[in-house]
């Protein structure tokens, strides 16, 4: 008893116009990162590939670039590092209430704007008036935001946003696990250790993919984070980054350059999550 | 003997559990510590004082100021945001409905369209949504704000909504088209009663998510009264060293997404187990 087709379009339409309105900013962006739309040029003049040749000769877009895709790696590694190890301490009380509790806790800096955690950050780096007055004690006083370092700190402030989000994708696999599962290996003498390696590790592997799909999406799309904090910093300057200070400075086809590089990067994380993920883990139930 | 040891072993994992939530514990609770005790602080002491000393004395004068200067940009993100996230959640659980409700091949590929669309970096596509904004003669206003936000959040919202329609038993839909029911009675009758935790947490989430967004309302706007995220930068380059301004711009514009997420935390964690796969806990 499948829906009437008329009913079903009615139903559909509304939504299929914005999404088609984002599928028009992907087209929108090839079409002027092949034309020269720049305020410099005299007309629309089809340029071909040479946007991208700009794009990519461009020292500031390469540095960019290779610093979005190391992010996208720091936050993959340590961000899951972190999110299991949150999760499999979380997974260690057996009430479900501390698990709750303990979870939402760690998920709090979601709820906040990117800007707020920003403004937060930024001053507990301060050199002098920031955390360095605890590590003074043990004799540490390093310049986190000074040069290069900003990169590496503001890193770590992405990994502990966004931790509680791995760790709570974590959990969702743990509680897949039947407990009788660990319970009958534990009265078999099983130790923690041999637990967590035939267990409970071998039944994660659905939350390290959706983690680590998460957490490189959440890199690649790093821009309000690292403005707030200080703004376009060549030290921090992240691909988004880079759209938003050409667009800004009104050379269109080279943000429409960079765009498509994003979203490119982008596609080849979502596609196959789109294509493969969604049916065997979202519409399982449905059918 | 063998349980002997089971529950040496399991209070010694506990011990050592806990103690790994309190050492990351530490570093989560100190950003909100600091954001509170800076916030009352006066300007005579937050000169000379590091961010994580206490007050010496609780000043809320730099609270009253801040949030004077806020009242606008905090009404007007209300306005944006709330009928966004309504409307997304409204149009988004119809798309929801028909998809649910047809599987097939035409729905499966409408529905991997609108996965790719939702987790495609919206920064990228925003300067074509720009231009259509700006043509529409909404730049630098509140509806340009809020039809730009729709334009992402209602797809995102559609499947946030496929996912939890998809808990719902198909054979309840079925009885009741044996009744003899439609397809838009069914929906209002049988599918929304199932479907109130599931609106609540997209409403939640698509609530707190353009609450926060900063990107959009920066790129449609001139100033900083729009939307509280920006005014909430302005205090960056404003204030310079003064923290303890930023820090109550910050807090008071992050009182109403925080209060929802303290409240009515388990809907938003819903949302957010949706958006990142939809995986049920």
């Amino acid at each position: 008893m499948t829906i009437n087709p008329k009913v079903f379009l009615v139903l559909i339409i509304p939504v299929a116009v914005f999404a088609s309105l984002l599928y028009y900013g992907i087209f929108w962006n090839i079409y002027i990162a092949t034309h020269d739309y720049s305020p410099l040029a005299r007309g629309e003049e089809f340029i071909g590939a040479e946007g991208f040749r700009e794009l990519f000769s461009s020292v500031e877009f390469r540095e960019a670039f290779k610093r979005t895709l190391l992010w996208s790696a720091l936050l993959v590694i340590l961000g899951n590092l972190a999110g299991i190890i949150l999760a499999a301490s979380i997974f260690q009380f057996s009430s479900p209430r501390k698990r709750n509790v303990l979870t939402t806790f760690f998920l709090y800096p979601l709820s906040l704007s990117l800007v707020v955690v920003g403004i937060i950050w930024r001053w507990l780096f301060d050199q002098y008036r920031g955390v360095n007055i605890l590590l003074d004690n043990i004799g540490l006083n390093p310049s986190w935001l000074e040069g290069g370092n900003a990169f590496w700190s503001i890193v770590l402030v992405s990994v502990w946003i966004y931790a509680g989000f791995s760790a709570m994708l974590y959990l969702a696999s743990f509680y897949n696990v039947d407990r009788s599962l660990i319970e009958s290996a534990m009265v078999d003498g099983a130790g923690t250790i041999t637990i967590l390696a035939r267990v409970v590790i071998p039944n994660s592997i659905q939350g390290f993919i959706l983690s680590t799909i998460f957490l490189a999406l959440f890199a690649i799309q790093m821009f309000d984070l690292p403005y707030a904090m200080l703004y376009l910093n060549p030290f921090t300057e992240t691909m988004v980054m880079y759209i938003f200070s050409r667009f800004t400075s009104l050379y269109l086809y080279l943000a429409s350059a960079a765009a498509i590089v994003v979203i490119a990067v982008s596609a080849f994380i979502v596609i196959p999550y789109a294509l493969y993920g969604i049916r065997r883990w979202i519409l399982r139930g449905a059918r | 003997m063998a349980l002997g040891r089971v529950e040496l072993e399991f209070s010694a994992r506990v011990i050592a559990a806990s103690a790994v939530v309190v050492v990351f514990g530490l570093v989560w609770v100190i950003p909100i510590y600091g954001l509170l005790s800076g916030s009352l602080k006066s300007l005579a002491e937050v000169q000379g004082t590091p961010v994580l000393s206490p007050p010496s004395e609780l000043n809320f004068e730099t609270i009253a100021r801040v949030a004077r200067e806020l009242t606008g940009p905090l009404k007007n993100t209300f306005i944006t945001v709330l009928p966004v996230a309504a409307l997304a959640t409204w149009l988004g659980s119809l798309a929801a409905y028909s998809i649910y409700r047809r599987m097939d091949r035409v729905s499966d590929s409408i529905m991997v369209a609108i996965a790719i669309a939702t987790y495609i970096p919206y920064h990228a596509i925003l300067v074509p949504l720009i231009n259509l904004v700006k043509s529409l003669g909404l730049y630098d206003t509140l509806p340009g704000i809020a039809l730009a936000l729709l334009t992402y959040y209602t797809p995102m919202a559609a499947l946030l909504m496929v996912i939890f329609m998809s808990a719902i038993p198909r054979f309840y839909i079925e009885a009741a088209m044996v009744d003899g029911a439609g397809d838009l009675r069914v929906f209002r009758r049988v599918v929304l009663p199932l479907l109130g935790p599931g609106l609540t947490s997209t409403m939640i989430f698509l609530f707190i998510m353009t609450w926060n967004n900063f990107y959009i309302p920066l790129l449609l706007s001139r100033g900083y009264e729009t939307h509280i995220t920006l005014k909430i930068f302005s205090y960056v380059g404003q204030s310079g060293t003064l923290y303890n301004e930023m820090f109550a711009a910050s807090l008071l514009g992050s009182l109403p997404p925080l209060i929802v997420f303290l409240s009515l935390g388990r809907y938003f964690i819903r949302g957010l187990q949706a958006y990142g796969g939809g995986v049920k806990a």
